[in-house]
């Protein structure tokens, strides 16, 4: 019974973080259209600055997470003002075709400047764990899973209670029906470009700490963060976490009960039953005009 | 006064107005009518700033409008209910109608004033506030993209075939709320392809053909012309003048061009 409870629990840990890494993909998918499969690669690349800081300064890797993710806000509006913007309302495949571009640029730079072998941060706290209740509770899972929470808290804010997250929202929903009421739709785009981007500042980070990565790293991370906003629903915030979640689960308990190597197996399975009854993912919605002829 | 003068416009292959011009009378309700790809939906288009002509200008009182983009516009008081889909689908009716006051979010005070009056006008707003607006019926999102219009009290309301899709139940409430708006000092430009329902609302009517204006009159006047019936009322000139029967005429195809 520990084991389950254990394992449920190191489940929802890393779910939390799998959940912080896919928000922004979500974010930038549902407002813009836009598949961007330099994520992952733009993960690896806050993973090295993180690593690289961390090496230098001793400081906490989590924590720079605070640099890290103005930095990458920048970085997320030059890369749309600079790049994607040029391919504005074209298809997605288009925007797969560019930003997969963006991906091997990004790996390439870091394969020259730092080198094709593994890295990991490992602060002072990183074999350490909390014990509640006979349950272990990895330091670094928490911190990261902490994080993770803060960050999707405040999207959720954001999104839900502001008007910069109600312009974000209609324009995804409608784009001509946002810019009749006066939103610029051009400021959006780049604006949820750049929070999207932001967010790969706290995953990156978080990686880190939790992961071994080497440049290349990048296709495996965008694999999983796709799977998991395909499972939850293209564009949805929710659909990521819940996504994420069943990634953690899945990941833990066939660790836990079967063998390592079957774990991803079992999520991409997962992913394919539910498509299989939900081909809009779990959290993408059909509304009455969905459905009309 | 709104004013087209020379307006050439169009989506990249080849202009759709072809040196259009056109007077909207302040507090009139004109109506466009004309065949399928004569250009209606594109002058609407680009008064509103969604489309920017590539010739020609639009002025509002005077005020140039042709290189103020949609959000310039509306800040002149030129509001857009397009043909279909305005909405947003996932969002609620309140946060929608709501959205129509983006421009004055920084007063929150006006924006709830706005908001209630426009809800007293409108009683879906407030009766299916929390429901999502993709569940809505074809009538219903048309009341609530009126709704939505009407929360910067525009000066000039643009109406993209208001009567599309719509039952007769619905056409009738449609219907009032146009002249209602008109009555409260609101110059209206709608485009209709049913056009004896469009005329019969209008107080100016306008035949629109291959980008150009062909015919402009009163609307009571346009729908005796013989040619206009002949062309898009089925053949008989109408017997009542236009603005004279507040109710919806029978939705039959007859009066349907395309």
């Amino acid at each position: 019974m520990t084991q389950l409870v254990q394992a449920l629990v190191l489940g929802l840990l890393i779910g939390g973080v799998y959940a912080l890494m896919a928000s922004g993909l979500t974010l930038i998918f549902g407002v813009m259209n836009i598949i961007n499969v330099a994520h992952g690669a733009l993960l690896i690349l806050v993973a090295f600055l993180t690593w690289k800081t961390w090496s230098v300064t001793g400081i906490d890797p989590i924590l720079l997470a605070v640099v890290m993710t103005p930095l990458m806000f920048g970085v997320g509006w030059l890369l749309y003002k600079g790049v994607l913007s040029r391919i504005s309302g074209s298809s997605p495949g288009m925007s797969v075709l560019l930003t997969f571009g963006i991906a091997i640029t990004i790996e390439g730079i870091l394969n020259v400047t730092a080198g094709n072998k593994f890295r990991s941060a490992t602060p002072s706290y990183f074999s350490q764990s909390f014990r509640i209740l006979g349950i272990s509770l990895p330091k670094a899972q928490v911190y990261g899973c902490i994080a993770a929470v803060l960050v999707l808290g405040l999207l959720y804010v954001v999104l839900a209670k502001t008007w910069t997250g109600r312009a974000i929202r209609a324009t995804a929903q409608n784009p001509s029906g946002a810019a009749l009421i006066g939103i610029q739709a051009s400021g959006v785009a780049a604006l949820a470009f750049a929070i999207g981007t932001a967010t790969t500042g706290v995953g990156g980070s978080v990686l880190s700490v939790l992961y071994p990565f080497f440049p290349a790293s990048h296709y495996d991370w965008i694999s999983r963060l796709l799977g998991i906003i395909v499972l939850g629903g293209m564009g949805s915030l929710a659909g990521a976490l819940v996504g994420a979640i069943v990634l953690g689960l899945a990941e833990t308990l066939t660790a836990t009960y079967v063998s390592l190597q079957w774990s991803t197996l079992i999520f991409y399975a997962v992913i394919m039953i539910v498509l299989l009854f939900r081909p809009q993912g779990l959290f993408g919605s059909r509304l009455r005009q969905d459905v009309m002829a | 006064m709104l004013t087209l003068s020379g307006i050439f416009a169009g989506y990249g292959g080849g202009d759709v107005l072809q040196g259009l011009d056109l007077e909207v009378p302040t507090g009139a309700i004109t109506c466009i009518v004309g065949p399928n790809g004569a250009g209606k939906s594109t002058v609407l288009r680009v008064v509103s700033g969604l489309l920017r002509p590539r010739l020609g200008t639009i002025e509002l009182d005077g005020t140039r409008l042709d290189r103020l983009g949609c959000a310039g516009v509306l800040g002149k008081g030129v509001a857009q209910v397009p043909q279909s889909q305005a909405l947003f689908p996932q969002m609620s009716i309140r946060e929608n109608v709501l959205l129509g006051g983006f421009t004055l979010r920084r007063d929150k005070r006006l924006l709830n004033q706005r908001f209630e009056r426009v809800a007293d006008l409108i009683p879906i707003v407030r009766e299916r506030s929390h429901d999502k607006a993709g569940n809505l019926s074809g009538g219903q999102r048309r009341m609530v993209e009126i709704a939505r219009c009407l929360m910067v009290e525009p000066t000039v309301l643009l109406l993209d075939e208001p009567s599309l899709g719509l039952d007769p139940m619905s056409l009738t409430g449609v219907s009032q709320l146009v002249r209602d708006a008109n009555a409260a000092g609101t110059t209206v430009l709608l485009v209709e392809q049913n056009v004896r329902l469009g005329l019969s609302m209008a107080t100016h009517g306008v035949v629109l053909e291959g980008g150009r204006v062909r015919l402009e009159a009163p609307a009571h006047e346009l729908m005796a012309n013989p040619e206009v019936a002949e062309l898009y009322l089925g053949g008989a000139p109408a017997t009542h003048g236009a603005g004279a029967h507040p109710t919806v005429p029978q939705p039959v195809d007859s009066g349907t061009v395309g």
